[in-house]
Parts: C-alpha cells; sequence; structure tokens
C-alpha cells in the first residue's frame, strides 16, 4: 500500500457518493505522532496517512456521545488496523453500530509505535524528527541520529497480535494477510501466572499507584461506552475519587471485568496512559481466560457474540461457585 | 548573584532543607515530578519540564480540608515549614502565579472582595521559588506565545542558571533577594559567569519557535461560541482528563467526603475537570454541556477568554504538557491559530 493508494481510494469513494464522511489518520504536530482526520471533501483526503505513527483506534469515534454518527443517514467510512476492525466487529456484534453504514476499509499494519519506547532508545533526549518504513524507525535529535529495527519499538500488543490486518471490511488496500495462531499468544500472562498471589497483588499496586484518574485509558477504548460510567456516578457514588490506591485499583479491575470477553487486546488504553501505566497486562490475562474457557476470540467474526452474552449448554461452568 | 559549583550544589540544598520544606524534581517510576527532597542526591537536575506538573505542591490532586466526627471538626496538622521550590521552570513559576490570582491574594483588590483560599495561601505565601532557567527548550515549549521566554525570572523568586560548571543564583524578588543576602560562604558570580549567562539566554531564546500572535483572542473566542468551527476543533476529542490533570494552571476541583456520612470521616478537595460530563451534571439530570465537543469548548474559553476576563491573563503558560499527553494529538497550539483564523 502507498499512501497515493489510500488517498486515491478515499477520494474516490466520497466522489463516487459511497460515503459522507471517512475517518483516519494524518500527520501529528509532534515527531512519530498521528492525529485522527474526519475526511468530508476530496481535497481534505490529501491530509491522510498510514504508518507506524497510527496508534488510534479509530472505532471509539462510533462509540459515546459519537454513537450518532453511525446512527443518522450518513455513511461512514473508517481505516482500520487488525484490532481496529475487531473493536467494529465487537461494537457490530453488540449492536452498536449498523453494519450496513459503515464502509470499513484495511490498511495493512506491521505495528504502531509506542513512543516511549523510542525516547527509551534515546536516553530519554528530545526526538525532533521520525521517519519509519515497514521495517525500521530513524530518528533525529539535536546530536544524534539512529535508526533500529520497528519491531524493538512496537506497542506490546503488536508484538503479541496476530491478526495485523482487518478481520472485516469492505474493501482493503493492499494485501490482507492471514491471521496467526493464537496458540502461543500470551507467554507474558503465563509468566504472570507463575507469581503467587501475594506477588501478583503486589506487581499490580506497584503499576498503578501512578494513575492520575484521568481517565483517557477507558475514554480512547472502543469497548467502553455506557450512557453513564460508574465512575462518574454520585448517586450512589461507587468510588472514591482521590487517586489512593484502593480506589484506583477498584476502577481498573470493574473496567476490567467489564471489558471481559470485549476486550480486543488493542492496547489503546497503554498508549493513552500519560503515566505510561501497563495496562494490558490484565487484560490480556482476562482474554487468555475467556479464550481458554469459552473459545472465543473477542471480535473476530460476526457471527460469533460476545462469551458473556452468549450461553452455550456445554460451555465451561466450573468457575461458577455453588 | 552568587555561584554554586556543581559539586557543592548538595551542601546548597541541605541548607535549605534546614529551614524550609525543599521540592525539587526527581524520577517516580516511569515518570517525573517535584517530589519533597529527602536527600539532595535525589534531586535530577537534569530533568526537563516533570511530566506531572509542580501545582500539586500547593493544590494537591486530594487534599484533606478538614476532618469531622460526630460535631466535630478538626484541623489537619500539616508540616509547619515554609515551601522551598527547587528546579521550577519559568513557564509553571509563572502558573503558580496564576493559580495564586484564583486561591491566593494576587488579585486582591481593594474594591473587590475576592475570597482568599487558606488552604492555598498556608503553603504558597510563604515558599520561596528557585526557578531554573531552560538552556534548552524543547519542541512543545511556547511560553514566548505569551510575552515571557525561557530565560525569564516571572513568578521566581531566585532564577537560577546553569552555566555548565556552576549553577548562577540571581535573585528577582525581595524575598529572594533577602534570602542570597542571608546567605554565608558562597562567592559571586564572576564577569565570566554573567558573560555566560546571557550567552546561555541568547541560544535558548534562538531554539524558540516563532511567536504566534494572539491579540484579541477573548473576545473572538466570545463571538465563536456558537459557530459550527467547535465540532471541527473538537471532532477529535475524546474526553478524557489527561489534559487537564497534566495542565500546570487548570485548577476546578470538587469537594467530596470521604467515610460515614455526617459522622466520621475527612472532607476532601480534589482535582476536577471541565472534560468529565459529571462535572456540569445538574440535579435533574439535565447537563449543559451534553456534548463532549461542548467540554473541550470550555477548556480553551476558560484559558483564552473568561480568565483574562476575570483576571487579565491567559490561563496557559506554554508549557507544552498537553500537547505531549494528548491520546488524540488536539495540540493547543493550533487550537489557538484555528480560532484566530476564524472569521466571526
Ligand atoms: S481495554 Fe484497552 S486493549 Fe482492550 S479494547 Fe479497550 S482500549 Fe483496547
Ligand atoms: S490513562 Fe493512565 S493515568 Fe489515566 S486513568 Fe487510565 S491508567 Fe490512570
Ligand atoms: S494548557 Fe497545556 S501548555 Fe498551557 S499551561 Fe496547561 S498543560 Fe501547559
Ligand atoms: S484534548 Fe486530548 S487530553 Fe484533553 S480531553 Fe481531549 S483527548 Fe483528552
Amino acid at each position: 500500500m502507498t499512501v497515493k493508494e489510500l488517498r486515491e481510494t478515499v477520494k474516490s469513494l466520497l466522489t463516487e457518493g459511497k460515503v459522507d464522511l471517512v475517518i483516519g489518520w494524518g500527520k501529528g504536530t509532534m515527531p512519530g505522532t498521528s492525529t485522527p482526520v474526519f475526511i468530508d471533501t476530496a481535497e481534505k483526503a490529501d491530509s491522510l496517512i498510514f504508518d507506524s505513527t497510527c496508534r488510534n483506534n479509530l472505532s471509539v469515534y462510533f462509540t459515546k456521545d459519537r454513537r450518532a454518527l453511525a446512527k443518522d443517514d450518513k455513511k461512514i467510512g473508517v481505516l482500520v488496523k487488525g484490532c481496529d476492525s475487531r473493536s467494529l466487529v465487537l461494537n457490530i456484534t453488540e449492536k452498536q453500530i449498523d453494519r450496513e453504514k459503515v464502509t470499513i476499509i484495511g490498511v495493512p499494519c506491521n505495528g504502531v509505535v509506542d513512543m516511549k519506547k523510542v525516547v527509551g532508545k534515546v536516553d530519554g533526549k528530545e526526538i525532533l524528527e521520525f521517519t519509519d518504513d515497514s521495517k525500521k524507525v530513524t530518528v533525529k535529535g539535536r546530536e544524534f541520529e539512529l535508526t533500529f529495527p520497528l519491531d524493538e519499538v512496537i506497542s506490546d500488543s503488536c508484538l503479541t497480535c496476530v491478526r495485523r490486518d482487518a478481520v472485516e471490511y469492505d474493501l482493503f488496500i493492499g494485501e490482507a494477510r492471514e491471521p496467526g495462531s493464537d496458540e502461543n499468544a500470551y507467554a507474558e500472562v503465563e509468566e504472570f501466572e507463575k507469581l503467587d498471589s501475594e506477588e501478583r497483588w503486589e506487581r499490580m499496586k506497584q503499576e498503578y499507584s501512578a494513575c492520575i484518574r484521568c481517565y483517557a485509558c477507558r475514554n480512547v477504548c472502543p469497548s467502553c461506552y455506557c450512557n453513564v460510567c460508574f465512575v462518574d456516578q454520585n448517586d450512589p457514588q461507587w468510588i472514591g475519587k482521590s487517586p489512593e490506591i484502593t480506589d484506583t485499583m477498584i476502577f481498573h479491575i470493574i473496567r476490567n471485568l467489564h471489558v471481559a470477553g470485549r476486550c480486543v487486546e488493542c492496547g489503546a488504553c497503554e498508549r493513552a496512559c500519560p503515566m505510561d501505566i501497563k495496562l494490558l497486562l490484565l487484560n490480556r490475562k482476562v482474554a487468555k481466560e475467556v479464550r481458554d474457557r469459552f473459545g472465543s476470540i473477542t471480535g473476530t467474526g460476526l457471527e460469533n457474540k460476545p462469551a458473556m452474552a452468549d450461553f452455550k449448554e456445554d460451555e465451561n461452568q466450573d468457575f461458577i461457585m455453588g | 548573584m552568587i555561584r554554586i559549583e556543581k559539586e557543592r550544589i548538595d551542601e546548597f540544598i541541605r541548607a535549605l532543607m534546614e529551614t524550609w520544606s525543599v521540592y525539587a524534581p526527581a524520577r517516580d517510576g516511569k515518570n517525573t515530578l517535584f517530589a519533597p527532597v529527602e536527600d539532595p542526591a535525589g534531586i535530577d537536575h537534569g530533568i526537563f519540564n516533570t511530566d506531572k506538573s509542580p501545582k500539586e505542591i500547593f493544590f494537591p490532586h486530594s487534599e484533606v480540608l478538614f476532618e469531622f466526627e460526630g460535631g466535630e471538626i478538626k484541623k489537619v496538622e500539616r508540616d509547619a515549614r515554609p515551601i522551598a521550590v527547587w528546579g521550577l521552570r519559568g513557564c509553571d513559576a509563572r502558573s503558580l502565579r496564576l493559580l495564586d490570582k484564583v486561591f491566593g491574594s494576587a488579585w486582591q483588590k481593594p474594591d473587590n472582595d475576592m475570597f482568599e483560599d487558606p488552604y492555598w495561601k498556608e503553603k504558597y505565601d510563604d515558599s520561596i521559588i528557585f526557578g531554573t532557567a531552560c538552556n534548552e527548550p524543547r519542541s512543545t515549549c511556547f511560553c514566548n506565545w505569551f510575552g515571557a521566554g525561557p530565560h525569564d525570572g516571572a513568578g521566581m523568586d531566585v532564577k537560577v542558571v546553569d552555566t555548565g560548571e556552576a549553577f548562577i543564583l540571581d535573585p528577582v524578588s525581595e524575598k529572594g533577594k533577602k534570602y542570597i543576602g542571608s546567605l554565608k560562604g558562597w562567592a559571586e558570580a564572576t564577569k565570566k559567569d554573567v558573560t555566560k549567562m546571557k550567552a546561555a539566554a541568547k541560544e535558548a531564546d534562538k531554539a524558540m519557535g516563532e511567536v504566534f500572535g494572539m491579540d484579541g483572542i477573548q473576545e473572538k473566542m466570545a463571538d465563536l461560541f456558537l459557530k459550527p468551527v467547535w465540532n471541527d476543533i473538537g471532532a477529535k476529542c475524546v474526553n478524557c482528563g489527561a489534559c487537564a490533570f497534566i495542565c500546570s494552571t487548570c485548577h476546578c476541583f470538587d469537594v467530596q467526603d470521604e467515610g460515614k456520612k455526617g459522622k466520621k470521616g475527612k472532607r476532601i478537595r480534589i482535582w476536577d475537570t471541565c472534560m468529565f460530563p459529571i462535572f456540569t451534571m445538574e440535579a435533574s439530570g439535565h447537563n449543559p454541556r451534553d456534548m463532549s465537543k461542548d467540554r473541550l469548548r470550555q477548556r480553551f474559553m476558560h484559558k483564552f477568554s473568561y480568565f483574562i476576563n476575570n483576571y487579565d491573563e491567559h490561563l496557559c503558560t506554554g508549557c507544552g504538557r498537553c500537547v505531549i499527553v494528548c491520546p488524540v494529538n488536539l495540540d493547543i497550539r493550533e487550537v489557538v491559530r484555528e480560532v484566530m483564523a476564524c472569521e466571526a
């Protein structure tokens, strides 16, 4: 796929009247960043890009108070990586999005860059220029220039991802690759499981203690779309508002369970966190449970209901306390 | 002006710690912030703008106002020593001064009757601010849009300039002059130091991006209030609290009681933000800022319109933190540009 192909495809969709609006990525204001763009004219399509900086999961723009977008008569197109497409599938199976009204445009993903990893590579120095291709990344700063393999700086979620290309699409720019196997996708979770419960708790506490309760993780998540989130209720108030570890953990654990069988492991939450909290581990732990107990991988097929919304007579029930 | 050779900086801080409760840039796990200094060796003098803003020194994320039990109210004791802040950047020093207009005495005029917040005043009024001049501003810095610059001393009591081998302490305020005057055992800055300081200031100025003119922005913002431009600007915002919580000037808060309702517990003041729907949710269930774009607009209205009307300054000092943390790269500088480019 070239950027030109991408732009031309979007332009023709718009001029042929197949869509009224396309949600995609454009160049960001800092090196190594992109920003969501809303393209409603053919001219604007020239601002579209797709590369390893396109880390936002754009499916979020079909949820929360943007839900209306996909409900009124507008025909909307959206660019998706593999994980983003799974979010759309989840929202479609949960009847939040009408499949007919979205034009899903797949783009080939090689993993998105985690800028915190890049900054780590240059000892925290400021990066003034960032360039990438499908295999490597080059960064420049005041007195340095460094090139390294893309795989060394992609997000953790991309390291374990076996569905880099859209699982559901109307058109794909380039050629979609077949998904890999989920068999060994949870190595880091297995490591975590080896710790005893006290060690696990300590590790979680340590990780989450920096949380400032900004809810960026929740707000970028396409699976988190309750009309009123439990943390935003005050009558009754379910949870204390101070950033103290007890309340913070309650927030994270409940959110974790609310997205059980619904999290697509896109890692958007983790990348959004201003405090660099590793949120994915707990999500992936739950995703692994869902895979092992219900044989379900979230958002991989329109015909599959989300695990928690489905019931099969022969399904594993040994976790129910009797 | 005195000079402190770098090898002796810990000695200087240690002396400061005898009378003051000192806060300085430090690393806490993956993030940087202003932390109480226990050992001067733990200060990271090389940190640029800390990830978390220093507003929390004077306006903590969660602050106990008082404790209660039965009908009794108990004041919470805090460290009685005055606060000294070491290593504050110019933008942050000015941010504190803006917050002092809201909570403290900086905006007291004979003809107004502004509320003064005792919790802020007991910390800020007696504090001393050692600010660090920025020799290498970052591409996200835009303090120069607000009439300041990387070597500006506004809001500081003492400006500290790093010349490579030494820190030069240049008193700015009366308080700063008094403190520096009271010190013994430190050499005066030399002519060479002064030359170096001037050169560093010049270099730093050169490294700043171009100033974007913001004249008349408050009226412009007010005129645009109902205009569709906010649909465009607000479209990508996901309405989290990252920008406001990380911001050194955002200061909205909520007050809550924790503990056993009405019986025993504490009343706390906690950061809140106009980005959260519950911030303006009314008891009837109606929310005047119902859509995320309404809430995003509020953040910028406050910074570039209401605050100017009320306090004669922008509620932003160009620290660039929100630019860095926003998960969708909604860059405040772009917002200003878009607003200024708009025909009302
Ligand atoms: S919880 Fe995180 S990883 Fe899971 S779907 Fe939401 S944003 Fe993606
Ligand atoms: S984004 Fe990070 S800091 Fe914000 S609430 Fe989520 S975990 Fe906490
Ligand atoms: S609005 Fe952004 S740049 Fe301005 S003071 Fe706040 S965090 Fe800094
Ligand atoms: S501007 Fe960015 S950081 Fe601020 S609320 Fe919107 S998405 Fe979050």
